[in-house]
């Protein structure tokens, strides 16, 4: 079963994550969103245990750090935005850091100097981000301490506390929920994921709404990705025989070419569709109607065990916010 | 399978002309026939019709002397079973095993069976070490043998090839054409094969040739294939030898029936 999808994130190993049944990573993804949402503010411990769980998953996954670092990078800024948001906004608290900012000509401009020949040269640069953020704390430290010249303007920049541990606590929640569904995606095939989906909507069916139609749609077109991928690969690369050239020509010239592989990725799908659906139909496919499946999902030992744990976890804060004991 | 055209009238609604108007045809249970005619001359919709994807304007269909209606479509179709033309297009399945799968599980075969019957059709393709692969790892003539199998594992009456090696390289093309014509020597179903190429026809038991929405020709390969003139005007490009053979026809030499009839074989047997 090994190669047998490539597309999506998915990433064959032979472990524990990999073997646990595609509809417990499910559930136990969508409690812990709940769960994590449903921690009281600035509540460190339970946010602290909440981080265990995608770590475990990690660990037993038998894929590197860096894998799942890559997509807590994709969202990096997103984070960092809002934790300075948070620093900004947020005047509750005790007061910890009063920092006296002061603009004067000579320092914002080596300010802008180092951030233009930043982005000049950021192409070449390992550790981007790192790099940005400390130039955005070494300008900040600049503004503190007027070089030379004229005060254009100056303020006081205040950190209170409850801004610091709130903007934390914030980063820590989506940090826990970004890892834990990188854990799901990173272990589970696009169809096992579609099967479970469509398993855990089952329950929609009894109020008549068809999820295996739903399902079904997705994997169709999860199946027709790769095709339509190498469709347009080949329709680009007659193009590019054709003497196109998207890196070196002009914005017009590139809107007309996009606009020459669109119109033909159009046409292919339209009649990939059609065809489809005859397949389909002849082969017996009533939408909607009563189907069996191949596919058996069986729950294991393991299974119940992780299922059991993370139900636990979930029960046990939610009697926590209601009241039950201190939490 | 037994089917029966009675008076067919067809037309695209987004087209002038009807393809064609009352066309009247029976195919004989058990047989194999090849439907003949060049692009764009009906082949795929007389198929379509007769699998219901398409409804006729007028006229009947009868299957077995029961008329294709939408109350009887579905109970019908799961008695035939189709392959297109282009591999990629009707992959329904996200691999081999989920391809062939993917029939039985509309019609409702238990898992179990289903199981049995994925390895015994995809061992006769000659597939079962493909079962996990996915269909971009396939070639064209192994999509189209996933989908031979698809069709023979719900155990159909009916198999019909609706030009299923034209996108198929010449080596594909072989494997196929040797496929139909193994399931015709070994399975009792009814086969019709829709084509453009003559050499894929001979084969059959009955080959019609279609042509401006007419039935122009039908019989035996060895008649049809007589008529070069009808089948040069119906669009269709000759085999090879038969032009000679043809020439040969009018001549008068020694031991002329024996050279015929040996030179007719080999035609056949190509
Ligand atoms: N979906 C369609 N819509 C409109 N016209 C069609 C459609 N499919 C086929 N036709 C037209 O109907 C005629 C017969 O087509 P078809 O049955 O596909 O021929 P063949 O299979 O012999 O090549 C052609 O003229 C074709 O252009
Ligand atoms: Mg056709």
């Amino acid at each position: 079963m090994n190669d047998s999808i490539v597309f999506g994130q998915y990433i064959y190993r032979n472990s524990f994550m990999h073997k646990l049944d595609a509809r417990v990573k499910l559930i136990s993804l969508v409690l812990m969103m709940i769960g994590v949402f449903l921690i009281p503010k600035d509540h460190f411990i339970l946010l602290g245990i909440a981080f265990l769980i995608p770590i475990l998953a990690i660990l037993f996954s038998k894929i590197s750090l860096f894998k799942y670092l890559k997509s807590l990078k994709q969202i990096a800024f997103v984070m960092l935005f809002s934790f300075v948001f948070q620093l900004i906004g947020n005047h509750n608290g005790e007061l910890l850091l009063k920092l006296p900012i002061q603009f004067t000509v000579v320092n914002i401009a080596i300010v802008v100097l180092a951030l233009i020949i930043y982005f000049i040269v950021r192409k070449y640069l390992p550790f981007k981000f790192l790099i940005f953020v400390l130039l955005l704390i070494g300008a900040t430290y600049l503004f503190r301490y007027p070089i030379y010249g004229h005060i254009i303007h100056s303020f006081d920049f205040l950190i209170y506390q409850e801004g610091v541990i709130h903007g934390l606590f914030l980063i820590g929640r989506v940090f826990v929920i970004i890892l834990a569904s990188t854990s799901l995606t990173l272990t589970t095939k696009p169809t096992d994921l579609t099967n479970a989906l469509e398993w855990l909507l089952q329950p929609l069916e009894w109020i008549k709404i068809k999820t295996s139609i739903f399902a079904m749609m997705i994997s169709i077109a999860l199946r027709s990705i790769p095709t339509l991928f190498n469709e347009t690969n080949r329709i680009l690369k007659a193009q590019a025989s054709r003497g196109a050239d998207f890196n070196e020509s002009s914005l017009k010239e590139q809107i007309g070419q996009m606009v020459s592989l669109l119109v033909p990725m159009f046409v292919i799908s339209i009649k990939k569709a059609e065809d489809l659906a005859d397949a389909m139909e002849a082969r017996g496919y009533i939408p909607g109607e009563k189907r069996t499946r191949l596919v058996k999902m069986t729950f294991k030992v393991s299974d119940y065990m992780v299922l059991g744990a993370i139900l636990l976890l979930f029960v046990l804060l939610i009697l926590g916010k209601c009241g039950v004991y201190a939490l | 399978m037994k089917i029966e055209f009675k008076d067919v009238t067809f037309q695209y609604y987004s087209e002038e002309k009807p393809v064609f108007e009352h066309l009247s045809f029976t195919i004989e249970q058990g047989t194999t026939t090849a439907i003949l005619g060049h692009n764009g001359s009906g082949k795929s919709t007389i198929a379509k019709l007769i699998v219901g994807l398409l409804v006729p304007n007028a006229g009947q269909i009868l299957i077995d002397d029961v008329e294709l209606t939408e109350q009887t479509i579905d109970e019908i179709r799961k008695r035939m079973g189709i392959i297109f033309q282009n591999p990629d297009n009707q992959f329904v399945g996200v691999t081999v095993r989920d391809d062939i799968a993917f029939g039985l599980e509309n019609h409702q075969v238990p898992r179990e069976e289903m199981i049995q019957q994925i390895e015994k059709y995809a061992t006769l393709v000659d597939m079962k070490d493909y079962l996990d692969k996915s269909p971009e790892k396939l070639s064209g003539g192994q999509k189209q043998r996933v989908a031979i199998a698809g069709a023979l594992a719900m155990e159909t009456e009916l198999i019909i090839f609706d030009e299923s090696t034209s996108m198929l390289d010449p080596k594909g093309t072989k494997e196929i054409n040797q496929m139909m014509r193994s399931l015709k020597e070994n399975f009792q179903k009814s086969i019709i094969t829709i084509t453009h190429q003559l050499e894929e026809a001979i084969f059959a038991d009955r080959v019609m040739v279609l042509n401006e929405g007419k039935i122009v020709l039908d019989g035996t390969p060895q008649v049809v294939l007589k008529e070069k003139d009808i089948l040069e005007a119906s669009g269709l490009k000759l085999i090879d030898g038969l032009d000679v053979l043809n020439r040969l026809e009018k001549d008068d030499f020694d031991h002329k029936s024996s050279i015929m009839e040996a030179l007719w074989e080999l035609i056949f047997k190509m």
